[in-house]
């Protein structure tokens, strides 16, 4: 019955997953994904300083990082475990679940690792774009080597059966689908100085992939 | 109402297509409770269709709901009662054997399958309804949702009409044969390696014949469903236009996407 810890993510001990009842460890990965999303969360929110009026924007980004990961998560599952049941990997959906979590708290725990950096960032740029790429940075990293302890916890499933490896690139594809547009919709995440405090911008009813498509046809146009 | 959907989960996770029991002659596809379950489905899908119009504040907005939990699932039954004589004719013609009460549990199963996809695929349809104010997105996402159920629920069908035969083809070298074939066809391989997935190829196909007009029939049966969907619509309901339970005959299907993929570039 221990809880699963920091160095069982990271470094993907399959063991761990399986010790433990499924719904229980779920609990405990969500715990994490909650605990470390919010510490970064509260880091990139405080870009405009965190006292007074702008202490609202650490709390709203720290809501906002674990519910962009879980909100993105819970989208994309029903779909999910309907193509592993189409392929007929149903019978290993339980621990997929459990591992695609368990990814979820990498890479919260990774990020939380990388929030110095940004703290040195931030006192070092007062450049609002500039932030925000460079958290786009972060998000990038992490995500990446989150990939590395999704593989590993993978790597028993794939061992059993190859169509796994085809299920998992779909999880990745409808992820981030889905991640791009929910990131779109909870913005500011690091929140512009000059503009009030707000959970959601005004024009937040807007579509990531619609101002990609308009900005991809400017450029060619102009 | 549970035990449709245990039904629907036996057919999406390939217990009802195994060969083992088609080889017995047993295609248990039960009509009554997985039409059920479509239904269900559908108006869930509908409804996630609907939810453009949520943008809309306006008594409209519900009747756009409701009008869509109501149009889909009739989509896929009429698709159905369009296709369905045509697939039974060159089931005949080609000599697989599949008798009209097969044919028809089989595209039912098929139904079940892209239903299934689609409804799974739904919150995403509504999240993205909610926070998306470009209808042109809204329409190529659903045509997106909907190819991608239309080719998982027709590979479903294609794949367990390769068993229907295989298994056929078997039955019918037996009975030419001795009983030392007989027991040759009983072969323990067969049980060891029996894929356990809906999807699963099964053997190579050997009448070629039937593979092209098999897959010829999908593709006429995809396009009778984009189609129908185009008769029926409007199930996202353009903000532009107000409420209609059907829009004016115009245009067709594939005109109205590249027309949505044009606009959704340039705007």
């Amino acid at each position: 019955m221990l809880p699963i810890g920091v160095e069982d993510v990271l470094r993907a001990r399959s063991c761990a997953m399986l010790d433990v009842q499924p719904a229980r460890r779920m609990l405990q990965l969500a715990l994490l994904v909650v605990i470390f999303g919010m510490s970064y969360g509260a880091v990139m929110g405080s870009f405009g300083g965190v006292f007074g009026e702008r202490f609202w924007q650490v709390f709203y980004s720290a809501v906002k990082v674990p519910l962009l990961l879980m909100g993105t998560g819970a989208l994309s599952l029903p779909s999910f475990f309907v193509v592993n049941t189409l392929f007929g990997l149903r019978c290993d959906f339980s621990y997929s679940l459990r591992a695609l979590a368990a990814t979820q708290a990498a890479l919260t725990i990774i990020l939380a690792s990388f929030a110095p950096f940004t703290v040195l960032w931030y006192v070092s740029f007062a450049n609002y774009r500039g932030a925000i790429l460079f958290n786009a940075l972060m998000f990038g990293g992490a995500s990446f080597a989150a990939q590395w302890v999704l593989r590993r916890f993978y790597r028993p499933l794939i061992k059993r059966d190859t169509r796994h490896r085809v299920l998992l690139r779909i999880w990745l594809v409808i992820y981030a689908f889905v991640g791009i547009q929910m990131a779109w919709v909870l913005r500011p995440f690091v929140g512009s100085p000059g503009i009030a405090t707000q959970f959601f911008r005004q024009d937040a009813w807007g579509n990531a992939y619609v101002r990609l498509a308009e900005i991809i046809w400017l450029f060619f146009t102009r | 109402m549970r035990k449709w959907f245990k039904q629907l989960d036996d057919i999406l996770r390939g217990e009802t297509t195994r060969m083992s029991l088609l080889t017995e002659g047993r295609f248990e596809i039960p009509i009554g409770g997985l039409s059920a379950a479509i239904v269900l489905l559908g108006v869930s899908y509908g409804l996630c269709m609907g939810s453009y119009a949520m943008i809309r504040t306006s008594g409209q907005a519900y009747m756009q709901l409701i009008a869509s939990a109501v149009k889909l699932p009739s989509l896929f039954f009429l698709t159905l009662i369009v296709t369905f004589p045509s697939l039974y004719v060159f089931n005949a013609l080609i000599g697989t054997r599949l008798s009209v009460g097969s044919a028809l549990r089989l595209l039912t199963a098929s139904l079940g399958v892209i239903l299934a996809v689609l409804a799974s695929l739904g919150p995403i349809v509504v999240f993205f309804a909610l926070s998306t104010k470009s209808y042109p997105f809204m329409l190529l996402l659903n045509v997106a949702t909907g190819t991608i159920a239309g080719l998982l629920g027709l590979g479903f069908l294609l794949r367990t009409l390769d068993r229907l035969v295989i298994v056929q083809e078997r039955t019918e070298s037996l009975g030419s044969g001795s009983t030392a074939d007989s027991e040759q066809a009983k072969k323990p391989e067969d049980k060891v390696t029996e894929p356990t997935g809906a999807l699963d190829r099964v053997g190579k196909f050997t009448t070629r014949k039937a593979r092209s007009v098999f897959r010829a029939w999908t593709i006429v049966f995809a396009l009778v469903g984009a189609q129908m969907s185009w008769v029926l619509r409007p199930f996202i309901g353009a903000p532009t236009l107000p409420f209609q339970w059907f829009r004016v005959r115009e245009s067709n299907f594939f005109v109205a996407v590249f027309r949505a993929l044009v606009s959704l570039f340039s705007s």
